[in-house]
């Protein structure tokens, strides 16, 4: 089984995110930067996959500038085998089928059975990377994941639906499959991984990237803004109005 | 009766089962000091007066013994002093059967009279004893064990054949007597080894090379740039216990005093010294006859320690108890496996330098910087800097209001990170390494340090001393406090209103060793001090040691436990040494008070002593 995870570079949640002058992006010298956590789920599930198969190869594989080399260094500490790095400038794709199309170039040539990637990245949360990039290489795909199961040839996925419900699906493999957070438990680097991961190969590839379909024109913190509501009338009609708000506003269920 | 007769075949039969036991005594404890040997390190003979001093007071005066349980330690010291006072006994005993004499009979006689009412207390004792373990049957003692049945047993007929002995009665008699006497002692020989009584043998041996600092684990050196033999080499000897800990295995007596005050015990948790740390891994250092066995800890109760050295403290046969070190650095760094909460705690560390993953702290804003012309490094540790209970953010502007006062000099750190002590306990050790060196470097300059943090001031002081050389003090703020009183520096008055009482923080008590620091202070400020009923260095965890502060899930309730105590000693206040003690005192406190009752206040020394000085 040969596996390849994609692990994205993004802000963490306690970093500074201060803008650069034009508005239109981070200041990227002053954030600090993680693993993309659904993506940390996705390469959990493919080391799983491996080790209780006892057999395969699991290849992650990250597209950004060189500090993305930090996280693809973590993820061959918790244990992937080798790494691709599909390296840009400063000014690496915000658009989806950009990215997908450079990770498509970049994997075609190697046959992948399975391609895990996290359900959205932190930051643009598109959500739409994984699913494209399974469409560009003609493998079936399914999103949402919270739990896999091989069976010859074919993989079975648990897919988290609205309101509670779950849904079972088998696909025939190669399968591009972009997996939810809390679906399995991360493991942490072992020492003997991190002194291991110095070794391992991790070819860098630098294509050229194309047009984007998409720009980010400008960001901005949303407005926030603090609505009291005083809610008036007999206990019964106050309890039937908080039931009313809680169910639509706040969905409670 | 002193002229019996022993045959020749007598004198066989007394001779082979003497040889016979005493050759199965030595072989059952060499089996055990053996496997001792292969452990790793050395057993320590440094500061030999104080390690003789340490044995005489705790095996010969038994002061642990009695201090922890004073009626079964009582009845236990009885047993002990008989024994001892028995040695002779014994000689002369076994010499007659040879027929030899060994005292005239005027000096056995002055004797007899020092043992008999020796023999008498060991008799109460022993029966008191057995009553507790068959009778009463605490908790503590665990499964009833029929050899200590067997042995109390033998210990009263030993005492009874004695007395017999000394009587006139006829020599048929007196000779059967002697036998049953002699047989006994042969029994004993043959059981000790066997079971937790080794601890008569070991136990003194075990107090004399007991370390002198708690926690006593050893140092992890992670270099990076080892070979691949060179790291496997350090990961294997991790799972190795050292010469100390395998005796420690071998002393124990199974009295469950370490149980007894374990937080996490008490809190509902599954953690059960005793087992988890000492009585499980006896059987495969037997079975392997060797050490390498710290492995077989388990997990999930070495997740739960808040390694507040309780057990350690209190254990009578100078056992280092608590092993969750031990196997948390191996979770670590050997298999990776680390909660999930703990994971973005290590993140945020290695990331950030604290404990939050945060970027600014406006309390380290507002405070002066360190220059050398400064006396004090004022060290905040990530409890005070990024605001874990923003109240504590008061307590360290009280402490400086009192430096101010006193007219000190200080400074912080704007590069401190934090000490390292949440990684150092759950056994990230190369975070660890990573925020050691970098605190290094900030204490270049630095000559003498204070933190309201304990946690920081052990690592700084004690726990950075075992990697590098450092040349800084560490004060504790109660210290401070304590010494600007004495010397007048401040002048506190008694004015602080209500019933006071204080919680000693683990780490300041057991680790540091200070306990009258923060009292002097508080007499200084109230003339209505009380006691918990645990206090000093057999104080309670108030729960958040070892890293559990940022454990999400506890599902124990080994937070409250302490909080309770707080609440039913009445106290209007309660004063704390410790912003993690302090934090949870704030969190247990308000839900546990009774309706109807003042919330107790809770202040660090410091708010207490601002309060109430003369500026
Ligand atoms: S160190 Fe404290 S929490 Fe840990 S086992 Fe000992 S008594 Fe229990
Ligand atoms: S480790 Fe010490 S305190 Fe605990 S049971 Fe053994 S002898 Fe008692």
């Amino acid at each position: 089984m040969k596996i390849a995870v994609l692990v994205k570079q993004v802000p963490g949640s306690e970093s500074p995110l201060p803008l650069v002058s034009s508005q239109d992006w981070l200041d990227e010298s002053q954030v600090a930067y993680i693993m993309n956590e659904s993506d940390n789920y996705g390469l959990e599930e493919a080391l799983q996959i491996r080790e209780k198969n006892n057999d395969g190869e699991v290849v992650v594989v990250s597209l950004g500038p060189d500090r993305t080399q930090k996280v693809i260094r973590e993820a061959l500490a918790k244990g992937a085998d080798r790494a691709i790095h599909i390296q840009t400038n400063e000014n690496y794709p915000t658009d989806p089928l950009a990215a997908a199309s450079l990770f498509a170039d970049a994997l075609k040539g190697e046959d992948f059975d399975i391609i895990f990637s996290g359900l959205q990245s932190d930051d643009l949360g598109y959500g739409q990377t994984g699913v494209i990039l399974g469409e560009l290489l003609g493998m079936s795909t399914a999103t949402l994941a919270m739990a896999t199961e091989i069976l010859d040839n074919k993989i079975k996925v648990k897919r988290e639906l609205e309101a509670g419900y779950f849904q079972w699906v088998t696909m025939s493999l190669p399968a591009s499959i972009s997996v939810q957070s809390g679906c399995n438990t991360p493991r942490y680097p072992s020492l003997k991984g991190i002194m291991g991961a110095k070794k391992k190969e991790l070819n860098v590839v630098t294509p050229s990237v194309g047009d984007q379909n998409q720009s980010i024109k400008k960001i901005y913190a949303p407005n926030t803004a603090k609505e009291t509501v005083m809610i008036k009338g007999s206990v019964d009609q106050v309890v039937e109005k908080l039931v009313t708000i809680f169910r639509n506003e706040i969905k409670i269920t | 009766m002193h002229d019996i007769y022993f045959s020749f075949a007598e004198k066989i039969v007394l001779g082979l089962g003497i040889i016979l036991c005493l050759a199965s005594f030595i072989y059952e404890v060499m089996r055990r000091l053996l496997i001792v040997f292969k452990g790793l390190g050395k057993l320590p003979f440094d500061r030999t007066g104080a390690r003789l001093w340490r044995m005489f007071r705790e095996v010969f005066l038994h002061e642990k013994v009695v201090k922890g349980r004073f009626w079964p330690g009582l009845m236990h010291a009885f047993v002990f002093w008989g024994f001892v006072i028995f040695g002779l006994v014994t000689l002369e005993h076994f010499a007659k059967g040879f027929g030899v004499t060994l005292l005239s009979l005027k000096t056995h006689k002055v004797y007899t009279m020092i043992v008999t009412p020796f023999s008498i207390l060991v008799i109460i004792g022993i029966l008191a004893l057995a009553y507790r373990r068959f009778v009463t049957k605490p908790k503590a003692l665990g499964k009833l064990s029929p050899t200590s049945g067997l042995v109390a047993f033998f210990i009263v007929v030993l005492m009874v054949t004695y007395l017999i002995g000394e009587r006139e009665i006829p020599v048929f008699l007196w000779k059967i007597n002697w036998w049953i006497h002699s047989v006994i002692i042969l029994g004993f020989l043959f059981l000790i080894p066997r079971s937790k009584h080794l601890h008569l043998v070991l136990a003194p041996i075990n107090i004399f090379f007991r370390p002198f600092d708690q926690p006593d684990h050893s140092t992890v050196n992670i270099d990076l740039e080892a070979s691949e033999e060179e790291l496997d080499d350090m990961l294997a000897g991790l799972t190795k216990m050292t010469k100390n800990q395998a005796l420690d295995i071998f002393s124990c007596v199974e009295c469950g005093r370490c149980v007894d005050v374990c937080p996490a015990n008490r809190g509902g948790g599954i953690l059960d010294p005793k087992h988890h740390f000492i009585l499980d891994l006896r059987q495969p250092l037997l079975d392997t006859k060797d050490v390498d066995v710290l492995s077989q800890i388990n997990v999930e109760a070495g997740w739960e320690c808040t390694t507040c050295q309780a057990c350690t403290e209190v254990c009578p046969v100078g056992n280092h108890v608590e092993k969750s070190d031990e196997i948390r650095r191996l979770e670590v760094l050997v298999e990776g496996k680390v909660p999930q909460e703990y994971q973005k705690l290590f993140t945020n560390l290695q990331e950030t330098g604290n404990t939050e993953g945060a970027t600014t702290s406006p309390l380290a804003d507002r405070l002066p910087k360190f220059s050398s012309d400064k006396e004090y490094v004022l060290w905040l540790g990530c409890f005070a800097r990024y605001e874990l209970d923003p109240e504590f953010t008061k307590s360290v502007e009280n402490f400086t209001k009192i430096l101010d006062v006193a007219n000190i000099s200080y400074g912080i750190l704007e590069q401190e990170h934090c000490s390292g002590d949440p990684v150092n306990r759950l056994g990230d050790k190369l975070t660890y390494s990573m925020l050691r060196k970098h605190n290094m470097e900030q204490l270049s300059e630095a000559k003498k340090v204070v933190t309201l943090c304990p946690h920081c001031a052990l690592n700084l002081e004690k726990e950075y001393r075992k990697y590098d050389t450092v040349s800084y003090t560490v004060e504790h703020h109660t210290q401070v406090i304590e010494k600007l009183i004495i010397d007048g520096r401040i002048q506190v008055n008694q004015t602080a209103a209500g019933k006071i009482t204080y919680h000693d923080p683990c780490n300041l008590s057991r680790m540091l060793d200070e306990v009258d620091a923060p009292r002097t202070a508080i007499n200084a400020a109230s003339d209505n001090f009380i006691e918990l009923p645990e206090s000093g260095k057999n104080t309670l965890c108030c729960g958040a040691g070892g890293g559990l502060w940022w454990k999400k899930e506890t599902t124990g309730r080994t937070h409250l436990v302490r909080a309770e105590q707080v609440v039913e000693s009445e106290a209007d206040t309660v004063v704390t040494g410790c912003n993690f003690c302090y934090g949870m005192m704030n969190q247990g406190l308000k839900p546990l008070t009774p309706e109807g009752r003042n919330e107790i206040q809770v202040k660090d020394l410091a708010d207490l002593v601002a309060e109430n000085i003369s500026q």
